[in-house]
This record gives C-alpha cells, sequence and structure tokens, in this order.
C-alpha cells in the first residue's frame, strides 16, 4: 500500500534523501518552503513516525556596552595602572581621568595588591602582564562565539560584571529521515489524493430519542405479531380506569397518594346507562358498597392503558382480535432513580380463538425473543382485573439476577360480563422504561427525560 | 405490595419434611415474590388479597399443598358452647351494626406469635377493613373477661383505660389526643353515641373500631383469646374473623364457639362456599388438557376440596378465601396447584393482521423529517409545573389543569404547550456546543368536558445565527414535504417571542400556531447566552384526525 503524501511533505522528503541531516533553516533553502510549511510537514512526517527530530541547544555569547568599551580602551584597572606606570597620582586626577570606571578599578587593582595608597596619592606596586577577563574579551571581540569554546575560568574574571557579556541561548533542530522514509518513492507527479488516514473531528448526529426508538421497536414487533395499535386519552375518568376494572371505590388504589385525580374536573359522561348500571351492580354485589356514580365521574391521568383497551373492548363487541395500546401512564410517587410519576406503558389484548393462557405465555416468549431476552419465566401474581395473573421474571446478565417485567392474565369475568363481552380476554403489559434501562444500561430512569445532550449526542443507537 | 419476614427454620418445623432450597423454590409459586434472602430469614411480598399469607402459618398452609404433604381445605373444627355469649343492643343499628367472635384456648403465646398476630390484625385493617372502615378486629386476654359480653352503645364522656396507657381517658380524649383516635375518629362521624363492648361487669373490653382496653391485653403469659370483630358489614366481618380463627387453629389453639344475640346478628358458621365448575372452561382458559382428577387434585394442592359430581366439579372454598368471587379464580387455582412452571407456552399462528395507529405512523415520518434536518428529539413529561410552563416563559396561567396533592413540586400541572419544557432543556445543556436543535411530538391539555388532548409540535433552534428565516424555513420545508401543507405566518405577538419578530402560523386562513424569536426577557430568564428561535403548530385536525 502506498502512502499519500502532501506536497510539503515530499519536498522535505525529497531534500533530506540528498542532503540526510538538516536544521528547519537549511531546509527552507533547499526545499524554498516557508518556514511555517516546514513547520507542519516535519510535524506530520514525525506523526507517521517518517522523521526524526533530535533537539539540542547551544548558548553563544558577545559583548555588551561595557565589554565592547574595555575590548577597544582596555579593561577599567588596566587603564588605572597603565595612569599609574610611570608615577603616583593624586586620587582627584585619576577620579578626573577615568571617571564612572575610577572606582570598579580601584576596587580590583587594590584586591589583587596592585596599588598602594597614601592620604591623597596612589602608587603602583606591580604591572601585571596579563589581567584575568583580557584573554577572554581578545576572543570575543566584536563577535559571537560558542561559550563552550571559552576558558571557563577567565570568562568568570569578568562574567558577572555589568553589561560586560551577553549570553544568548539557541535552539538547534537537526531533521533525519527514519529507515522506512528513507526507502520511499517519491513521485513527483501531482496527484488529487489526500491522507485519508488522518483522524476528523466529531460530527453530533441528530436523533430520535432513545426511550421513542424502543417504544418503536416494541411497536413494530406487536404490529408484526398481529396487533393493532389503538390510541386512548390520557385523562379518564375514574370509571374506565378503575370501576371498569373492577376495583372498588373504596381500594387503597384509588387514594390521592398513589393516583393524580384532575383538581376539579367531574367527567360528565362517563358510559353508556347500561355500562353504569351493569358495573355499579357488579361493584355492589362482589364488593358490598354503596357505589357512587359521583367518585366513577373524578377524572384521573391513567394509571395503565387498561383503560383504553377494555373501553374499546366494551365498544366494539369484538369475536377475534388482537388489539394494542402504548402510551404515557401516571403515578403519584416520589420521584427516584427508579420511579417516574410519568412513564410508558404496553398494553395488549387477545380475543378470540386461542385466547388462553399457554398462548399469553407463547406471545410473551416470542416478543421477549425478538428484544434479546431468552431466559425468562413466569411467576403467578395478582392484578385486580384477570385472573389468573402471571408476571414475566426475565434474568439479566448484567445484574445477575432475575427481574420482573411484564404481567398478564385472563380478564375477569366481574370485568367482561358487565360490559357484554362474552369471550375471554387475553390481556398483558408493562413499563417500557424498564425494557430501555436494559437496552442502553442506565441505572437511573430519570435519564430518559432530562434530555441532557451529552447523553443524547453519545448514546449509540442500535443496542 | 406488603412484605412480610418468614424464617425458615420456623417454616419447617410448621410444614413437614422439606429442605430450604425446596421453599425458597416453591415460594414465587404461591405468588410470593422473594424480595431478599439472608440465611435462616427470607422477606416475601404478598398480594394484598391474601391476608393470611402475611404470617408463617398461612404460608406453611400453602407450601402444604403445593408440596403434597397436606391438601384439601383447611376445616375449621369449632367447639359449641352456650358459655360465650354476647348481645347486641339495638343502639348499635345505626352506628356499627354488627358483631362477631370467636374464643381460641390453651394456645402457646410467645413474641413471635404477639408479632404476627398484630401485623394480621393491621392488614385486616387496611384491606378487607378499608381502614377499619369495613370492618375492624380486636384480639382479648379471655382470662380477664367475664361473660356475657355486650356490644353497646355510649355517650362520648365515657371513661375507661385504653390499651397500651396507664390512666382513664373518655372517649372524647381518646379521639383528640391519641394517634389512632386521630387516624380513624372520623368512621365514627359526629355521631353522639360510639360503639362499645362491655362485659358482665360492666368492664369496658373495647370501643371499636378504634381502640381495646388495657384490661384485656394479650402477653406472653395469655393462653386463651377472644378474638371480636365489628362493622358495617356482616359478611365483611365474618370473613375477617375467618382469617383470624384459621391461623390460630393453624398456631394451635383450640376454637371455641361465641354466640351472638340480637338484632341483625347471628353466630358465625364459617360456611364453605360452593362453586361448580366444569373441566372444559379450565381447559379453555389454560391451554390445558386436563382430566378431572388432575384438576380436582390441583385443586386440593391450593387448599380447597373439589369432587365431581356428574360432568362438573363441585369445589368448597373455606370462608377466610374471600378472593375467591367466581369461575375464573378457580381456574387460577387449578393452574397454581398443577404449577404454572408446568404449563408450556405456545404460540399459534395470528387470526389477526396487525397495523401500527395512522398517528404512530405520521408522527414517525415528522420525526425522520426533523432529523434529516438536523433536530434531535427530546422527550418531556405531560406533567410538569407551574415554573416551567408559565413563570418562565411569561405566559398567563389562568387555565391551568392541576392535580391533586402531588408528591413532586415539578409535577403538578399538565402542559399546555410543549415549547416552554424546550427552552428548559435548553437551560439545563447551556455547557453543551452549539448549536442545539430540538424537537418533540406530543399531546398537550385544555379544559373541556372532557378534557381536550390534541397533539402538538414543536421545534427550537438556539446559536449564535439563530433567526427567523431559519426557524421559518424548517417548518415550511417540513410542512411541505411531510404533508403537502403550504403556510403562511402573519405579524402577531406572543409572551415568550419578541415583539416584531413573532408570528401565528396560518394554514388555510386559520391559525395552527406560533413562530418566532424567543424574547431576551425568557432567555435570560433561563440563564441561556445565544439567541433562541422557535415555533409550536397543532397538529390535530391537521395530519392527524
Amino acid at each position: 500500500m502506498s502512502q499519500v503524501f502532501h506536497e510539503i511533505e515530499k519536498k522535505i522528503i525529497t531534500a533530506l534523501k540528498n542532503n540526510p541531516q538538516q536544521t528547519p533553516e537549511k531546509l527552507e533553502k533547499s526545499t524554498n518552503l516557508s518556514p511555517d510549511q516546514i513547520r507542519r510537514g516535519i510535524e506530520w512526517l514525525k506523526l507517521k513516525e517518517l522523521a526524526i527530530v533530535i533537539e539540542s541547544q547551544s548558548i553563544t555569547i558577545s559583548l555588551g556596552k561595557n565589554g565592547l568599551d574595555s575590548f577597544y580602551n582596555g579593561l577599567p584597572e588596566r587603564r588605572l595602572l597603565n595612569l599609574l606606570k610611570n608615577e603616583s597620582k593624586k586620587f582627584k586626577v585619576l577620579q578626573n581621568e577615568l571617571g564612572s570606571i575610577f572606582g570598579p578599578a580601584m576596587g580590583i587593582a587594590r584586591k589583587n595588591n596592585w596599588i598602594d595608597t597614601s592620604e591623597d596619592e596612589i602608587f603602583l606596586k606591580n604591572y601585571p602582564s596579563e589581567i584575568p577577563g583580557e584573554k577572554t574579551l581578545k576572543q570575543i571581540g566584536e563577535n559571537k562565539i560558542l561559550k563552550n569554546i571559552i576558558d571557563k575560568n577567565d570568562l568568570s574574571a569578568i562574567f558577572k560584571r555589568p553589561d560586560f557579556i551577553l549570553e544568548n541561548i539557541i535552539k538547534n533542530k537537526e531533521i533525519s529521515l527514519t529507515e522506512i522514509a528513507k526507502s520511499i518513492e517519491i513521485t513527483t507527479e501531482p496527484t488529487n489524493a489526500i491522507n485519508v488516514e488522518s483522524k476528523v473531528p466529531d460530527v453530533f448526529v441528530a436523533r430520535t430519542h432513545p426511550l421513542k426508538d424502543t417504544i418503536d421497536e416494541i411497536r413494530e414487533i406487536f404490529v408484526t405479531l398481529g396487533f393493532t395499535e389503538i390510541i386512548g386519552s390520557m385523562t379518564q375518568p375514574s370509571f374506565w380506569n378503575f370501576d371498569a376494572l373492577f376495583t372498588p371505590q373504596d381500594h387503597p388504589a384509588r387514594e390521592l397518594q398513589d393516583t393524580f385525580y384532575l383538581d376539579g374536573f367531574s367527567t360528565k359522561k362517563i358510559g353508556t346507562l347500561d355500562q353504569i348500571k351493569k358495573i355499579s351492580e357488579s361493584h355492589k354485589k362482589n364488593w358490598r358498597y354503596s357505589w357512587n356514580i359521583d367518585e366513577a365521574r373524578k377524572t384521573v391521568l391513567r394509571t395503565h392503558t387498561t383503560c383504553v383497551t377494555i373501553k374499546h373492548l366494551a365498544e366494539n363487541k369484538l369475536d377475534e382480535a388482537r388489539v394494542f395500546s402504548l402510551g404515557r401512564v401516571f403515578r403519584n410517587e416520589k420521584v427516584s432513580y427508579k420511579h417516574l410519576v410519568e412513564f410508558n406503558q404496553i398494553e395488549g389484548i387477545v380475543v378470540g380463538k386461542n385466547a388462553n393462557l399457554r398462548n399469553l405465555m407463547g406471545i410473551q416468549r416470542e416478543f421477549y425473543k425478538r428484544i434479546g431476552i431468552t431466559k425468562i419465566k413466569f411467576w403467578p401474581t395478582f392484578f385486580p382485573y384477570t385472573e389468573p395473573s402471571l408476571q414475566t421474571m426475565v434474568y439479566n446478565d448484567k445484574l445477575g439476577k432475575w427481574i420482573e417485567l411484564f404481567g398478564m392474565g385472563v380478564f375477569r369475568q366481574e370485568v367482561t360480563k358487565p360490559l357484554g363481552i362474552t369471550k375471554p380476554v387475553l390481556a398483558w403489559g408493562g413499563g417500557i422504561e424498564r425494557i430501555a434501562m436494559l437496552k442502553y444500561g442506565l441505572d437511573d430512569v430519570r435519564e430518559f427525560y432530562n434530555n441532557n445532550l451529552n447523553w443524547l449526542r453519545n448514546t449509540t443507537k442500535c443496542q | 405490595m406488603p412484605v412480610v419476614e418468614l424464617s425458615y427454620s420456623r417454616l419447617q418445623k410448621l410444614i413437614g419434611k422439606v429442605s430450604k432450597k425446596q421453599i425458597t423454590e416453591s415460594l414465587p409459586f404461591l405468588g410470593l415474590d422473594i424480595e431478599s434472602d439472608n440465611e435462616d430469614l427470607v422477606r416475601v411480598e404478598y398480594s394484598p388479597n391474601r391476608p393470611d399469607y402475611c404470617t408463617d402459618f398461612g404460608i406453611a398452609l400453602g407450601l402444604q399443598g403445593l408440596f403434597g404433604i397436606k391438601t384439601g381445605a383447611i376445616k375449621l373444627n369449632i367447639k359449641k358452647t352456650n358459655d360465650y355469649i354476647i348481645r347486641v343492643d339495638p343502639s348499635v343499628t345505626k352506628i356499627r351494626p354488627f358483631v362477631t367472635g370467636i374464643i381460641a384456648k390453651n394456645g402457646r403465646i410467645d413474641d413471635d406469635i404477639i408479632k404476627q398476630l398484630m401485623a394480621l390484625q393491621e392488614d385486616l385493617h387496611l384491606g378487607i377493613g378499608r381502614k377499619r372502615k369495613k370492618s375492624s378486629i380486636g384480639i382479648h386476654d379471655l382470662d380477664k373477661m367475664s361473660f356475657p359480653l355486650t356490644y353497646t352503645t355510649t355517650k362520648r364522656t365515657h371513661k375507661f383505660t385504653p390499651l397500651n396507657l396507664e390512666k382513664e381517658l373518655t372517649i372524647s380524649e381518646i379521639l383528640e389526643n391519641t394517634d389512632v383516635g386521630r387516624n380513624y375518629g372520623k368512621i365514627l362521624g359526629n355521631s353522639d353515641i360510639v360503639p362499645l363492648i362491655l362485659d358482665s361487669k360492666k368492664q369496658t373490653i373495647s370501643f371499636p373500631p378504634i381502640i381495646n382496653s388495657a384490661i384485656t391485653t394479650v402477653t406472653t403469659n395469655t393462653r386463651n383469646l377472644f378474638v371480636e370483630v365489628t362493622g358495617i358489614n356482616k359478611d365483611d366481618a365474618e370473613n375477617m374473623l375467618s382469617v383470624v380463627a384459621t391461623i390460630l387453629q393453624t398456631a394451635g389453639f383450640v376454637l371455641v364457639s361465641a354466640k351472638i344475640l340480637g338484632v341483625k346478628n347471628t353466630s358465625p358458621k364459617f360456611e364453605l362456599k360452593k362453586i361448580s365448575i366444569n373441566s372444559n372452561l379450565i381447559n379453555e382458559i389454560l391451554g390445558s388438557n386436563l382430566s378431572n382428577s388432575q384438576i380436582i387434585l390441583s385443586l386440593k394442592k391450593s387448599r380447597l376440596d373439589a369432587v365431581l359430581k356428574g360432568k362438573n366439579i363441585i369445589c368448597s372454598i373455606p370462608s377466610y378465601r374471600f378472593d375467591i368471587f367466581g369461575l375464573m379464580d378457580l381456574v387460577e387455582e387449578v393452574a397454581l396447584g398443577y404449577g404454572i412452571q408446568n404449563f408450556e407456552p405456545i404460540l399459534s399462528p395470528s387470526q389477526t393482521l396487525g397495523q401500527s395507529n395512522t398517528t404512530s405512523i405520521k408522527i414517525k415520518s415528522l420525526s425522520l423529517i426533523m432529523i434529516g434536518l438536523g433536530y434531535t428529539e427530546a422527550l418531556n413529561s405531560s406533567l410538569t409545573s407551574k415554573r416551567v410552563l408559565y413563570d418562565m416563559t411569561n405566559r398567563q396561567s389562568t387555565d391551568m389543569i392541576s392535580v391533586l396533592d402531588s408528591k413532586s413540586q415539578e409535577h403538578t400541572i399538565l402542559r399546555d404547550s410543549i415549547l416552554p419544557e424546550l427552552l428548559e432543556n435548553l437551560s439545563r445543556n447551556i455547557h453543551a456546543s452549539y448549536p442545539q436543535k430540538l424537537f418533540e411530538t406530543g399531546i398537550v391539555f385544555s379544559k373541556g368536558n372532557p378534557i381536550n388532548e390534541i397533539t402538538n409540535f414543536a421545534g427550537i433552534s438556539s446559536h449564535q445565527d439563530a433567526s427567523f428565516t431559519e426557524i421559518k424555513s424548517i417548518l415550511q420545508s417540513t410542512l411541505k414535504i411531510g404533508f403537502n401543507l403550504e403556510i403562511e405566518t402573519k405579524t402577531s405577538s406572543h409572551p415568550t417571542f419578541e415583539e416584531g419578530r413573532t408570528a401565528s402560523i396560518l394554514h388555510h386562513g386559520k391559525i395552527i400556531g406560533i413562530i418566532g424569536e424567543i424574547n431576551t426577557k425568557t432567555i435570560e430568564n433561563y440563564k441561556i447566552r445565544v439567541p433562541v428561535v422557535g415555533f409550536e403548530i397543532y397538529l390535530s385536525d391537521l395530519i392527524i384526525d
């Protein structure tokens, strides 16, 4: 596989093949590229492990203002000694002659025992042939030279004197090719190929909501299993949410603390006269209390979608049907990582031939198989409106335990008879968030409704 | 669902020869969900329709059946005497007309049994007793009272020492100053007189349905018990009593009858209820092919009695099983006795063809178009708050639909618009990279009878260059390509939108929504730092029927 190179990379490789070790500055000349192009090209080649960059640093020194002055006119102490070479002189005379360098010159000369002083005169004691620092001054002169070629001892004599020595740190880069790069054949023919192997930025993908995806997936499974979708109201008179489902009016589930009642809403038309009469009679007979129509009129946010399917059955008296309803249901609960006040539920019913418990279990097993859950079992449970009642337990490998999912059963005759439904009706249903949590590996159900863009933008769609 | 804690070793003593593992594996098949299982203790959730399962005695009876150790209905052996008479005074008729009771002798009472009896009592009060309103129960030390008793009424000035207290209180004081009095006093209404049980020495035994007297407190020294149930319905009172009688007999007590004399009241008979069922119905519902003898055996394992009579099976149900109303309950008892695990699921070909609802299909299409335009789908609650719906968006809150007694302040009002929640979503994402574009379709609510529920569609775009033109283009093209709908915009105003950059959306001259740039006030309320544009339209009557 031949690699695609940028024109810059090609020129650098070619130049380095001719002259194997070059600084960026040299490369600029040998390739005719700009410093910035060279910098980028070297960076690319380095990432591809085609170029080796050896970095080093060196220090040059040159003379500052006072250094140069001393180079031309002699060090201050040399100039002092020269003035004293022939005769001793008075302080004042020397001060006038030397100006600002008089002080430093005196200090050094005295320290080295080259002079002696009386009350107002200065005498020469010794005249040194070479003063420390003079060799260095000569060596540097007007040039820049590498620090490491200078005698360190001699340099130190003047290194710290103000404005004598200027230091300059230079970073050097030497670029060479790796063994692989050396064998690369550069075609000089121009090509429009680009580097298809380089990294590119992410873009945020607009998407349907993950929970909606799960809902759609479940909808499609039941449609292919022969079920037709129906839609019903989220606000319901208690009549359809409770009374029609054999939940007595004094049952704890109907209390404010579990169910959302709408403030001041009493539904005028709750059902046909016949439905109301027969349901109230069934309640009186079986639960032994005085049934109150006002209680049945109270409007609630549906606590399950069963009210939608049972109403559909009562209105259509179907002999052969597979129907389901999918939508929001409500419970007056404290919101927590495992409870929402509003969540989605699916509820399905089967009427007709083969409407029996084993088929109900079979439909469940098929559903779970299609969402990828194969380890399931059925346990008995209790619902007020179905008998027998079962729940599906599914095994979750991640959690290492059995989890309760959909509930199911056969509608009680106390539910179906007053509504004029004569055939057995299978019913099943449950929360969708629970399945979606397993699917997306969430342990906080609230995440579905946070609309956190970081989560929405980064959650894998097909899981 | 209520929970009961069981001890494996106690259960093993009660059931007979079974292993701990057998018990663990069988509990779910009685309908008991194991909540936690820790060495000797196992906590299980039971259904509120089976109060007998709130004691280990009741669960042991059920497991004996499943294991086949003892099957068939539990028969109450009640010794008939005339020693324990309860006379009913006619004054109770209008208040709490019925009383019933039973004597349980020679039992051993330890702390464990006291604990279980109290739990059972609470459970019965809550369930069948409907928080003591329908019926309530009192358990007393038989040896601290003298028969005959009288079930009568008294004035609110009547005094006695109630259970767990050391001094006498009047009825009024009990109702005002004790927890039980305050919780259940309203059952008695404003009546001048209240129910009372007195013994032959005029000692107060009980003040139903509120509290027992301190005299008859049951302790670990108690050997003989008197159980009374009062209520507004005779059948419920007797059903309640039968659960306690069954549990006490199982716990080793000898039952002795109490005789009830007085208006409408009679002594409890604990009669078996008989229901006739045909095997065809059972097999039709279960999808099984069980023979009559298999069915009878299964019913017996569920601790019911059953005999074949002609083509039908006559099933006898003890009175404590008042959860059994009719035929379908018996079908379930057969399924449980046979074992749910023994029914193999089958998948028969569907006789019907399935179909998605057209609303779902259209909403799905709309979503796909929005995705194509770079909008991400949001999902918000229908039940939200006044803060989000009105305060933050400066909208009028005159026609709010609120729910009663919500446990969550963020969920009190049904939404009449989706846009406020989308703005709330943006405010919670100000640290995520822009542009941010969201849409949502969902139900919104408005007053009516019944409540109007219509489907709305809202979209929102937020970035440095967001403009009216951008959002109008989005909506216009979406409706055009999705449903071949043409829209127009007419200058308008709205408290959430910027004056001069707001328009009503019209289709064939009818207003279907609002579009524009969100005003500075709203954006500042939400602490959003970039411009926002958005729209919301009704889909109902536009693309949805």
